[in-house]
């Protein structure tokens, strides 16, 4: 595991965060959290994804209804072909709706840190406004995003993908990940950046992390 | 990887827009609707193809960086077609209203002073330089933008240029938006890195080789600065408001 360097022009550099990002996705596929490591084109760069798909309970439905029994949160896109009689196809379903979320992590070389870049939509392809999306958040988090400085959200394009994505803005982030990384010098007990990074930023925006990420990060020399 | 590909927009209450004095106009941004390019008299024939042509285009982008981009060879005023309805939200951002247009735009001038100067200088400005910034651009005031603006261009005396140079190139044969990477404007033994150094190091394929025929053009604010020019001086004199070198590569007009 590599201990951070505090030099000053290389602060988090590309290569470091594919290190770090590496042995995230390792821990996740350990424990099937689906974070994935997906290359540009031109191999040039990377970055992790992952998408996750959540029944919206309560939302008048055109023409997709799913049964009962159905879990909340399906892992991966495979497990919707349900069988065709679990289906019902008509007007006065249950109401719900699936939604798909997505979760980029990039590096970003103008701020040298990472970057979350997230969006959702419905199964056809129809994107959630930011709204729509707080309304999946824990309240407790909404206060936080109205009151934090550093959670300023905007809609950029993504810049290997080039669609529009929600983007967690990053010029704040050195700030509050220096003490961490201070700290953790101090306690000479090295870290996952990403880990670290993420699990501050990413329930904000309805990503949470398992604890187990925070122990393997711990353990791994 | 999946790229969803830009599906054409189906025209469905088209208006039809004459840019007329575009050479004003190119450093603004483009209205907050999509459009399809859909040239009226202009050849479409310089190798790009119909597909990347036609298809909504980002209204975020500068309106002078589209034209490079797009229609450099198109006679002025440059005949564009604007629809108002169906907007395509999942291929382009949606610009709400003016706020989001002037965070974008803020957002970009950040990052720029990111590479430039470790954001230094734009923290140190009050909230009321900010808006001036913005305020200038949008009510065309020469004056009150670079009041504030020449400040993102200054460098301590005993560098000779900034950390970064802030630039974005844009080709319309690759799918990804555009090549944005980390570049010194000075090298380590003092020398300018040019144009053409930036162009080897992070788009070699729009080089010409040494002795071999010239493919593509680089075009800045729709002229081709000469390779030689130092990379410092374009940064300091041809970026856009945004404080980004926008760089179009496109290929050489056959005729």
């Amino acid at each position: 595991m590599l201990s951070v360097s505090m030099e000053e022009d290389e602060f988090f550099g590309e290569k470091t965060f594919q290190r770090f990002c590496a042995e995230f996705i390792k821990h996740s596929r350990q424990i099937g959290d689906g974070w994935e490591w997906r290359t540009s084109k031109d191999c040039s760069e990377g970055y992790m994804c992952k998408t996750y798909f959540q029944i919206k309970p309560g939302t008048v439905v055109s023409h997709l209804g799913t049964s009962a029994h159905v879990q909340t949160c399906l892992p991966t896109e495979e497990a919707l072909e349900l069988p065709l009689d679990d289906f019902e196809v008509t007007e006065t379903t249950t109401g719900s709706e699936v939604i798909k979320y997505e979760y980029h992590v990039l590096y970003s070389c103008s701020y040298q840190v990472p970057v979350l870049y997230f969006r959702a939509s419905f199964l056809d392809g129809r994107p959630l406004a930011l709204k729509d999306i707080w309304e999946g958040i824990h309240e407790c988090y909404k206060t936080q995003m109205l009151q934090e400085p550093w959670d300023t959200i905007t809609q950029q394009e993504h810049p290997i993908l080039g669609q529009p994505f929600f983007v967690l803005h990053p010029c704040k982030t050195n700030e509050f990940m220096t003490p961490v990384l201070k700290n953790s010098q101090k306690i000479n007990r090295s870290i996952n950046y990403i880990t670290s990074w993420l699990s501050v930023v990413g329930p904000v925006v309805g990503l949470n992390l398992p604890l187990s990420y925070a122990r393997t990060a711990s353990q791994d020399e | 990887m999946d790229v969803v590909p830009k599906k054409p927009n189906p025209p469905y209450g088209p208006k039809d827009v004459q840019l007329e004095d575009l050479e004003g106009q190119r450093k603004n941004f483009s209205f907050p609707v999509a459009f399809d390019i859909e040239h009226s008299g202009g050849s479409v024939g310089n190798g790009l193809e119909e597909g990347q042509i036609g298809g909504p285009k980002p209204g975020h982008y500068p309106i002078g960086l589209l034209f490079d981009l797009l229609a450099s060879s198109s006679a002025l005023p440059w005949n564009i077609t604007v629809h108002f309805k169906s907007f395509p939200e999942k291929d382009l951002l949606h610009c709400p209203s003016k706020d989001a247009i002037e965070a974008h735009f803020m957002s970009c001038v950040k990052e720029a002073d990111a590479l430039k100067h470790k954001s230094q200088v734009i923290n140190e400005m009050q909230k009321k330089d900010h808006k001036q910034l913005w305020m200038g651009l949008q009510n065309d005031r020469f004056d009150q933008f670079w009041a504030i603006n020449r400040k993102l261009m200054e460098y301590p005396a005993e560098e000779n240029g900034f950390r970064f140079i802030p630039f974005r190139i844009y080709q319309t044969t690759t799918e990804r938006p555009f090549i944005q990477k980390l570049f010194r404007p000075v090298a380590a033994d003092g020398q300018l890195h040019t144009l053409g150094d930036l162009l080897k190091e992070v788009c070699p394929s729009a080089v010409a080789p040494e002795d071999g025929e010239k493919k593509n053009q680089v075009m800045i604010h729709g002229i081709e600065p000469m390779l030689e020019t130092p990379l410092q001086w374009l940064s300091e004199h041809l970026s856009y408001p945004d404080n980004f070198l926008h760089i179009s590569i496109i290929p050489q007009p056959t005729d």
